[in-house]
């Protein structure tokens, strides 16, 4: 099976636990697939869970990274459907975390009989405040300076100026060093995954979900307000709204707990 | 001994006077601590942040960047070094600080903020040099293998990318074409027309020999009144076709009222011959055209495949 191999290489696959429910978990935009750890001990016991990393995130292999097919977020949903295929998963429950609510969203979308359920924690169809309907939390020059922001922060790092001096292609083996740290990756990767995740707008997409869908929501979060959690409940044909009465974005680091009783407790 | 340093305690101009700030939140991110510097810098009074959350301090770009990376990283590895952020001061100004952070087991942060405003200078004058490094290494690049006056390629990048068109002959089994193309009589058109109209010549070829030729054909300025065009997956006859088109094509070119010829040689190969023996065969064969009599094409004798 070498396109399985590939895959799982590729996108650094790990499959924990065994059970009749497999569970694939899909990291955010910043870190990789460690985000998960606190929630993995209760969920191995009872499900099959498949972790990964986007290409271009954590310990994925560079080397497949194309500009192009992830400036949007249906190259990252590319990359869920390939391992689905790959590990031959069909009624899988995704749980996505931020903008891998909607990746999992555009990928259920596209393959229906992959997945059976998506489970997403603090997510957001449109980071972006599209007036006078639609209060994302952000304006454009907001995230503008995010973008500039994210370069700043790479200048400390090693390889900031590496892709200038080396040339684009040579800095894998720079990028392969920086990339054992939890949240690092290549600069440019990491613009361009912000880009795809900030300055997009799926909100069309909820209204076609084929799957029923579980939201946690954060009582106060920074980037998913409780306005875009009911705007999302009101969009999507099926789905449940638990607010977790909580602090920050990362509910399933903070509340590991809370948040793998009520899963349970939805999917059995 | 211990009265001395008791003495020393209360001499001392107060504890709290360092240049950089410090906070303390709780795990529900309210603030249960912040230093002196807040007041004395920062514009905020010390009592009004006290029980605000941690979120009111800074810009919404730093939320996105705090709940991305900083709580990641705090939660996973219970600390981050010097992550730069966008703090706002109690006045509603904008200050890029630096921060280190660790968190502890009961989810209480315990934040140092240094002031990073020149730092944040030099990085944007290292992100525009950058840029400006990017944008000229880009034209730089170009300029290296392209023609100035004609916009074709250059012989330098002809040399580094016809290996890689030969190869895939061989591999695939199809044969390649090269075309070496000698506008006749150009000494006499600088001489008679001046310099301007022998550009204006090599010009007009050039596009020609662009539009005429393929997506996948190499086609360079060889050297003065020279060309060379690689064409992959092209048998004998096709190039001397190819040719015969080329002859009407140039005839378009007028200097005083008279069509420009040109003179081509032609050689095939299976991939097997370096770019430097076809150039040779190709020259030996142009040679011939040109002592033919000039605006005719020939075939080099010694390659197998001359049709």
């Amino acid at each position: 099976m070498p396109f399985a191999n590939e895959i799982i290489k590729r996108n650094n696959v790990t499959i924990l636990g065994s059970g009749e429910k497999t569970l694939l978990l899909a990291h955010g935009f910043g870190c990789d697939q460690n985000m998960w750890r606190f929630m993995l001990p209760a969920l191995t016991a009872q499900y099959k869970v498949v972790l990964f990393d986007y290409v271009g995130s954590g310990h994925s292999e560079i080397a497949h990274y194309d500009q192009v097919r992830y400036s949007s977020l249906e190259g990252y949903a590319q990359d869920v459907l390939d391992i689905c295929e790959a590990l031959d998963l069909q009624d899988v429950i995704f749980v996505g975390h931020s903008v891998s609510s909607t990746i999992g969203l555009i990928a259920s979308i596209q393959k229906p009989n992959a997945f059976s359920q998506l489970i997403m924690i603090c997510p957001s169809p449109c980071f972006l405040n599209v007036k006078p309907d639609y209060m994302g939390g952000f304006e454009k020059s907001d995230l503008e300076e995010l973008i500039d922001l994210m370069d700043k922060n790479y200048i400390g790092w090693a390889n900031y100026l590496a892709p200038l001096v080396m040339g684009a292609n040579n800095s894998e083996k720079l990028v392969g060093e920086l990339s054992g740290s939890f949240c690092s990756t290549d600069p440019l990767i990491a613009k361009t995954f912000a880009k795809a995740t900030f300055f997009s707008d799926y909100r069309h997409l909820l209204k076609e979900a084929k799957h029923p869908v579980l939201i946690f929501q954060s009582s106060q979060d920074a980037l998913a307000s409780t306005e875009v959690g009911d705007y999302m409940l009101k969009q999507l044909p099926e789905a449940e709204l638990q607010l977790i009465k909580a602090e920050g974005h990362c509910l399933h680091m903070t509340h590991p707990d809370i948040i793998n009783q009520a899963l349970r407790a939805y999917i059995d | 001994m211990t009265n001395k340093i008791t003495n020393t305690k209360l001499e001392a101009p107060g504890l709290d006077a360092f240049q950089c700030g410090a906070l303390i939140t709780n795990k529900h991110r309210n603030i249960i601590y912040a230093n002196a510097y807040f007041s004395n810098e920062l514009n905020w009074q010390v009592e009004k942040l006290i029980g605000k959350s941690s979120d009111d301090l800074f810009t919404f770009s730093s939320k996105i960047f705090i709940e991305s990376y900083l709580m990641p990283l705090l939660l996973h590895e219970k600390k981050c070094d010097e992550i730069q952020l966008a703090l706002l001061d109690g006045k509603n100004n904008r200050i890029s600080i630096i921060v280190n952070a660790k968190m502890d087991d009961q989810g209480h942060i315990y934040w140092s903020l240094f002031n990073a405003t020149k730092r944040d200078k030099l990085y944007e004058e290292l992100i525009e040099t950058r840029n400006k490094l990017e944008a000229q290494a880009k034209i730089l690049q170009s300029m290296s293998v392209t023609d100035e006056l004609t916009g074709l390629m250059n012989r330098r990048e002809i040399n580094l990318r016809a290996p890689e068109l030969l190869n895939q002959a061989k591999r695939y089994v199809h044969t390649v074409a090269l075309l070496m193309i000698d506008i006749d009589h150009f000494k006499e058109v600088n001489d008679s027309y001046g310099h301007l109209e022998g550009d204006r010549v090599l010009k007009e070829l050039g596009l020609r020999l662009k539009t005429f030729g393929r997506q996948t054909d190499l086609i360079a300025r060889f050297g003065g009144e020279e060309f060379i065009m690689l064409l992959p997956d092209t048998d004998a006859s096709d190039a001397r076709l190819f040719a015969e088109r080329l002859h009407k094509l140039v005839s378009e070119i007028h200097v005083n009222c008279t069509p420009v010829t040109v003179s081509i040689g032609i050689t095939m190969s299976d991939g097997s011959h370096s770019l430097e023996d076809l150039t040779k065969q190709a020259d030996t064969a142009l040679y011939k055209a040109k002592s033919n009599g000039r605006n005719r094409t020939e075939f080099d004798q010694t390659s197998i495949y001359t049709g």
